[in-house]
């Protein structure tokens, strides 16, 4: 087994375990779900020899966590864990075994915005008093979330930057 | 965007994992509201930011990559090597590179790939299955985030670079007698005072052959004046007519073996281009296209270039045709090697209009046993019959073909020696 990307893939697992284990699922079951959906895409992005079955590793891995995060109970602890869990999905993403090493530290702006993101939106859930609060970020972040992925997608010239004219 | 003319544009273009990890991120949004519960918009937040950060983190236009590359190998092994070296600010290693493969080469490994500081160096291997002229396409390279999350193809500016794999015995004929020759334009360089080189033949003198050349003896027999000629001091022409119609074979087995016929074209124009002969081309599919007699770099380039744009015609046309088109173009006389598969009567009707046009013919015949494409599953009695019928069908063809021009099977596609051997025969040459 090829060690690079080993790494990633148990902090990977460790975040999604803990994730699970907080989820306070009889036998274990949160836990269970997050590690099979790790060892899952783990597996999945090592072993085929076709790009197209490997293109799908990371599905099994949201998947899982999705499903922890919704069966998740409310608290400061799990949403600080779903966060976190959520930046490990990337760090293992950006430590891709068939491209140059050094992965995660090249993509310092890629897990940089989000971790940055994902702080001061934990630290607003620390602060505002209830949960309703943090209810309605949800929903004004869905808004505008929708617009911007719609936007963006149809619109992939916005990352454009127009060269200076050189007469 | 401001590119040069001529230069393609390229999109940033989000790839699979993009659409997964917004798609979770905005169905976590959807559980977060119907769940009334915010853990999901935690994990939710990575997913839906990394893509736009990655998208701002890479080049905010097309990439222009420069670089050089090469082949190597000897035979059938081809090896590409060659850098190309990304704009300042543009890191090496998040390069996606994608090598294809041109038809008629093989994968052998997978592309050899190095990340140094300020550039990328790459090694590509391939096999060639028959003798083969290819322009090889730029490799395609791309910026990809780490992640694998959005990537921009790269405008590669590399020169132009043609794979030609021939068999080896087509260096041997150089050697090879001429039925039209000339007098060697321009200085002639020689070790010898006078002229110099293996007797060639005699010819009717002109008043610009000095006395101490004339051959006294042959010119007392024939009542006139002859002088005599030396191989140094002529060069001769050879012309390669390329029939390009299609056959009852089917446009795939059609394509290869024109394929494999400009290959061998090359190598003998490039053979008798270093020998200093004059080369002339004529493809013929609904109507001929030529490259007259001319000698040179140049005219290996102009080959070259009518060679690589020749394609399977679907519209056929009587042989007659190319036999008077060949004629506006080319003296008669001239030593003509016609590439044809002569599967059917249409290809077979080439050489005798080519012969009663005053070109004297060699037919170098690509055979289609090889390449014919695997038929169902049968016993191996059958295989050995329908193999041994081919055999015979292919023998009849050559044999009809012999009555009106010297042919020669080509089935083993690595070796020409046949053809060479033909070529050198004494009986082939004509002499004076």
């Amino acid at each position: 087994m090829n060690p690079r990307g080993l790494g990633s893939w148990a902090l990977l697992l460790a975040v999604g375990g803990i994730f699970g284990a907080v989820t306070g699922l009889p036998f274990g079951s949160g836990v269970l779900i997050a590690v099979v959906g790790g060892l899952g895409s783990g597996l999945l992005d090592r072993w085929p020899r076709r790009a197209d079955v490997r293109s799908l590793a990371p599905v099994p891995v949201v998947v899982a966590f999705a499903t922890v995060a919704a069966l998740a109970p409310l608290g400061l602890l799990p949403e600080l864990l779903a966060g976190a869990a959520g930046v490990a999905v990337l760090v293992w993403l950006a430590d891709d075994i068939r491209r140059p090493a050094g992965g995660i530290r090249r993509s310092q702006l890629t897990l940089g915005v989000p971790a940055l993101a994902l702080g001061i939106a934990w630290a607003s859930a620390l602060l505002l008093p209830s949960t309703a609060a943090s209810l309605g970020v949800a929903v004004a972040l869905l808004v505008f979330v929708v617009a911007a992925i719609a936007y963006l997608i149809g619109a992939p010239r916005v990352f454009d930057r127009e060269e200076p004219s050189v007469s | 965007m401001t590119l040069g003319s001529g230069e393609p544009e390229t999109l940033l273009r989000w790839r699979f994992r993009s659409y997964l990890l917004l798609g979770a991120g905005a169905v976590l949004l959807v559980a977060a509201v119907a769940l009334r519960t915010p853990v999901p918009v935690f994990l939710a937040l990575p997913f839906l930011l990394a893509a736009p950060a990655a998208a701002f983190s890479g080049p905010r236009t097309t990439p222009r990559l420069t670089g050089r590359w090469g082949a190597e190998g000897s035979g059938p092994e081809v090896t590409i090597r060659g850098s190309v070296h990304p704009p300042d600010g543009l890191d090496p290693h998040n390069l996606r590179f994608d090598g294809p493969c041109p038809p008629g080469l093989r994968e052998v490994a997978p592309a050899a790939l190095e990340v140094r500081s300020d550039r990328l160096e790459f090694r590509l291997t391939w096999q060639a299955l028959e003798p083969t002229i290819e322009v090889v396409a730029p490799p395609r390279i791309a910026w990809q985030d780490p992640a694998g999350l959005v990537e921009r193809r790269a405008f590669v500016e590399l020169p132009d670079l043609v794979v030609e794999r021939y068999p080896p015995e087509l260096l041997r004929l150089a050697g090879v007698r001429l039925r039209r020759t000339m007098v060697l334009p321009g200085e002639t360089l020689s070790r010898h005072i006078g002229p110099a080189g293996e007797f060639y033949g005699i010819r009717e003198a002109t008043p610009a052959d000095p006395a101490r050349r004339i051959n006294w003896s042959a010119s007392a027999r024939a009542g006139r004046l002859l002088t005599n000629d030396y191989q140094v001091d002529r060069t001769g022409d050879v012309l390669l007519v390329l029939d390009t119609r299609a056959t009852s074979l089917g446009p795939a087995v059609d394509e290869r073996l024109l394929a494999i016929s400009r290959a061998a074209a090359a190598g003998i124009a490039e053979s008798f281009l270093r020998a200093k002969s004059r080369v002339g081309l004529g493809v013929f599919g609904e109507f001929l296209s030529a490259v007259p007699l001319s000698s040179g770099r140049a005219q290996r380039g102009r080959i070259r270039a009518a060679l690589l744009a020749a394609r399977i015609d679907p519209a056929s046309a009587p042989s007659e045709r190319c036999a008077i088109a060949l004629r506006r173009y080319f003296p008669p006389d001239v030593t003509t090697v016609v590439f044809s598969t002569l599967v059917d009567e249409a290809s077979a009707d080439l050489l005798p209009h080519l012969r009663l046009r005053g070109f004297p013919v060699v037919a170098l015949s690509p055979s289609p046993l090889p390449v014919y494409p695997h038929v169902p599953p049968l016993s191996p009695e059958d295989e050995q019959l329908i193999g041994r019928l081919q055999q015979l069908l292919r023998r009849d063809q050559v044999a009809r073909a012999w009555e009106e021009a010297p042919t020669v099977d080509w089935a083993d596609y690595w070796s020409l020696a046949p053809f060479v051997n033909l070529l050198s025969r004494p009986a082939t040459r004509r002499v004076g």
